[in-house]
């Protein structure tokens, strides 16, 4: 039965039980292709006339399936992520596409294909660095990917195609870059955990629906009646995957409001458009290898030079952080990251020298994939927050 | 003191009886740092490179350059005992304590390198210390904690990184059309535009016959590697034991500076391998009770349980860790850049179709293709080695060889029977490893041998 709910309402609801409407579609006769990460490319599962899914975690749910196939050293999201597939929660996905995002991205897609039945799967090997090789190489690998996506939906990715399914990406960019705009004022229009469920449910959704979900959010938060107080810390939080409330939810309940965020289900996905190129697999291919920041790839100050400049290359790595806390008013920085996600936590003295350098406190939280294990962590904030004003 | 302990010559009282011809390729290891000193001393280029796998070696012979491995430093200051301040002091630095081992190891040295001691090596560090150096040579191959390790250390060291990409497809998709040789145009030009860096960074040309030379010296010397490890060591007793195999495999893994010499040095193993098979000798002084395979990089603080374990009769025959594999026919290729990559880089049809039987090989591939996976492709070494059973190291700090492992127990298990045991610690860190505890897990996984060495009876498997 069709809902009636709408904006944030509609959010929630689908953010409680994310896949009933993947399942509606699937019943009608479309396929549902699931994804882990990033780093797959969306448009081009759109363009084949599939539903781009994707694949998170449940928080709230213990592990216990996935033990027997990974170890227990591997961070406890993909774990989760392979623990729930394992349950067959995701049973109604009719393939899944795979990046290589971090190592154990590239142990999932082996895993998955033998206990999972699954009728497609696709593996994109994503390179580490910006070098001209890595662009072309990857270009060609994407390539790759067309001929097994069509094959798998039947549908010819022409550039036509591609072209239109880019364009709806870029706008449901330009409007989480509209919600996101509302967090500017002091107190913000909307919580760090009301812009989580959100995000998350235009993950769960075709890119129109998810588009339109996003109007009607924007439309009711400005002219909802501000629910938000003013608090002392107006906060960033960086680092690894957070696919439930619970992280977010513990800092909001105590005198900070998260008013920017670096992670992936946040702006990382959203604050840079896909280019229109003439051959839209190229404005693509730069995307996905070089626009989105998540610490897995490489970036440098400068390529082959003969000396090594820290303040440079800390500059050339974290430099749109600087602009976020100078847009967003930032007094404060979360630096958190899952255990044994290597790709962020290589980043954290780093990180920890650029905020300094800026003269804003951080402090790093690392934390397993729980709701019990963030117990802990909230005097660590509430730390924070007694430095910051 | 443990390692003036360990290079004791060999002796039938111990538990391991070490090949005689072990000893001087260990030596090669010493002499590496060594040679680093005295180049660092007298101004001469030098670099902290990575394992890659084999491409940075013939291009840094061809400049003269002299390398130290961080990764192998963090071996040689765990199983020196002297690795837990530098650990302590890669905490105080804010790194993480899941990172890898080996990067935590150098991160400590460095801070205290060239924060503390103004570029002064510290004089705890083993071996002579790591002179500083005048490029950073990071590599994809392997893991991509890799990526991020060098970078980090521009906090301490102002020279500059290089990172050699490598492709790092699944198994389904390397087989798609063109794939190969789409993944050796890119390293051919990642190795291009990394020579050009290097000629501009040391103002000096790479020597294209040395390179050249050295590409066939060193394939001539991991042929000979390769027989050992691959062919001899499947002999039944095993007449070499992991820690031979830890001890000697260096110059095949990080770099042979001169792999002529080298691979004389592997004849002289190879010859002594093969008189012990002839006489039936194992590779301990005690009777075979167990062929055992360990996965997983190895506790190099705590090597004494390959010893321990010795005494009860495990010959551990078989590492998953690194074994060139037969080599693809590349001698006409004249650009001998394309001639190391397609030597280095191999084909994975090429490689299932080297590595069994064609109707195996066959079937394989069509799992592959159709299945996406093929359960046999990744434990063939249960059945090659004759293995009772399997230890596999899950390091904490590693995620990149412990995160399959559960997956691949169950595989040998399907497979082929055979058992296996995950022990738990880490290549670095001393802190994290019970011995007494994984003790009693080996000891009470005999009974799980036991029991297995009947079922593979009752199912006609050969041992």
């Amino acid at each position: 039965m069709p809902t009636t709910l709408m904006g944030l309402d509609r959010a929630r609801e689908i953010y409680s039980d994310r896949s009933q409407r993947a399942k509606e579609l699937r019943r009608n006769g479309k396929k549902i292709t699931g994804y882990i990460c990033l780093y797959p490319v969306i448009e081009m599962i759109t363009a084949a006339d599939s539903v781009p899914y994707r694949i998170f975690g449940d928080l709230r749910e213990p592990i216990t399936k996935a033990d027997s196939h990974m170890a227990t050293v591997v961070c406890s999201f993909m774990r989760s992520c392979l623990d729930i597939g394992l349950k067959g929660r995701y049973d109604f996905l009719d393939g899944v596409v795979f990046a290589h995002v971090c190592d154990v991205t590239c142990m999932i897609p082996g895993i998955w294909r033998q206990t999972i039945p699954t009728k497609y799967t696709h593996f994109i090997d994503t390179p580490h660095t910006l070098h001209p090789s890595s662009r072309e190489y990857f270009r060609t690998l994407l390539d790759d990917f067309r001929v097994t996506l069509e094959a798998y939906t039947g549908v010819k990715l022409t550039p036509e195609r591609l072209k239109k399914a880019i364009q709806l990406h870029n706008t449901q960019r330009a409007l989480v870059r509209e919600l996101y705009e509302m967090k500017k004022p002091d107190p913000p229009l909307l919580s760090g955990v009301e812009t989580l469920i959100v995000l998350k449910t235009i993950m769960s959704l075709p890119v129109e629906e998810g588009n339109n979900l996003l109007r009607e959010v924007i439309q009711e938060v400005k002219t909802r009646h501000n629910t938000l107080t003013k608090k002392k810390a107006r906060l960033l939080v960086w680092g690894s995957v957070l696919d439930d409330t619970a992280f977010i939810d513990m800092i909001e309940s105590l005198d900070a409001n998260v008013v920017i965020d670096d992670t992936c289900v946040g702006s990382r996905a959203y604050f840079n458009d896909v280019p229109m190129t003439s051959n839209p697999m190229d404005g693509l291919a730069q995307y996905y290898l070089s626009d989105i920041k998540c610490p897995r790839t490489v970036k440098e100050a400068e390529h082959g030079g003969k000396r090594k400049d820290y303040k440079a290359d800390l500059e050339a790595r974290f430099g749109y952080l600087k602009e976020y806390t100078r847009d967003w008013n930032v007094n404060g920085v979360i630096l958190q990251s899952l255990r044994y996600c290597d790709g962020h936590g290589y980043e954290v003295p780093g990180l920890k020298d650029y905020f300094e350098d800026l003269g804003l406190p951080s402090i790093y939280l690392e934390h397993d994939y729980s709701v019990a294990a963030l117990a802990p962590l909230r005097t660590r904030v509430q730390g924070l927050t007694e430095i910051i004003g | 003191m443990t390692m003036e302990k360990a290079i004791r010559g060999p002796s039938p009282e111990r538990p391991i009886n070490r090949l005689k011809s072990m000893y001087p390729l260990r030596a090669l290891v010493d002499e590496t740092y060594r040679d680093t000193l005295a180049a660092a001393k007298a101004n001469k280029p030098v670099a902290w490179s990575m394992l890659d796998f084999g491409f940075y070696p013939p291009i840094l012979n061809a400049l003269d350059i002299e390398a130290v491995y961080p990764e192998n430093y963090g071996t040689v200051c765990a199983a020196a005992g002297v690795a837990t301040p530098f650990l302590d002091r890669s905490e105080a630095e804010g790194f993480p304590t899941h990172l890898c081992g080996y990067a935590q190891n150098c991160f400590g040295y460095a801070a205290r390198m060239f924060h503390d001691l103004g570029g002064k090596i510290p004089e705890e560090a083993p071996q002579g210390g790591m002179p500083k150096p005048m490029v950073l040579l990071a590599s994809g191959a392997a893991c991509d904690a890799r990526f991020k390790w060098f970078q980090s250390l521009g906090r301490y060291i102002d020279v500059p990184v290089w990172t050699l990409e490598s492709p790092r497809s699944s198994m389904k998709e390397s087989l798609m059309p063109g794939a190969y040789e789409r993944e050796v145009d890119f390293l051919l030009r990642e190795l291009r535009d990394f020579v050009a860096f290097m000629e501009r960074l040391v103002g000096k040309k790479v020597d294209w016959d040395r390179f050249s030379e050295d590409i066939d010296d060193s394939r001539a010397m991991d042929a000979v590697w390769y027989s050992i490890t691959d062919e001899l060591r499947t002999a039944r007793p095993c007449p070499m034991h992991t820690r031979d195999h830890y001890s000697a495999m260096n110059s095949s893994l990080f770099r042979a500076k001169d792999p002529q010499r080298v691979k004389k040095l592997y004849e002289d193993m190879y010859d002594e391998v093969r008189a012990r098979i002839d006489r039936k000798e194992a590779g301990i002084n005690r009777p075979e009770k167990y062929r055992i395979g360990f996965f997983g990089l190895a506790p190099w603080h705590a090597l004494v349980l390959f010893d321990k374990l010795a005494e009860r009769g495990w010959n551990f025959v078989r590492e998953d860790y690194h074994s060139p594999r037969p080599l693809p026919e590349v001698d006409k290729i004249q650009d001998p850049l394309e001639r190391l990559v397609k030597y280095r880089h191999r084909e994975v049809r090429q490689e299932i179709e080297a590595e069994f039987p064609p109707n195996e090989a066959e079937e394989i591939l069509r799992d592959i293709k159709e299945k996406g996976f093929s359960i046999k492709s990744g434990v063939r070494f249960g059945r090659k080695y004759q293995l009772d059973g399997v230890i596999f190291h899950s390091n904490l700090t590693c995620r990149q060889m412990s995160g399959t492992q559960n997956s691949r127990q169950k595989n040998l298990l399907e497979a082929y029977r055979v058992p296996s045991l995950i022990i738990e610690g880490d290549i670095v860190d001393a802190r994290l490893f019970d011995m007494e505890g994984t003790m009693k897990k080996c000891e009470a996984f005999e009974e799980t041998m036991e029991y297995y060495r009947s079922v593979r009876a009752k199912e006609g498997l050969e041992w």
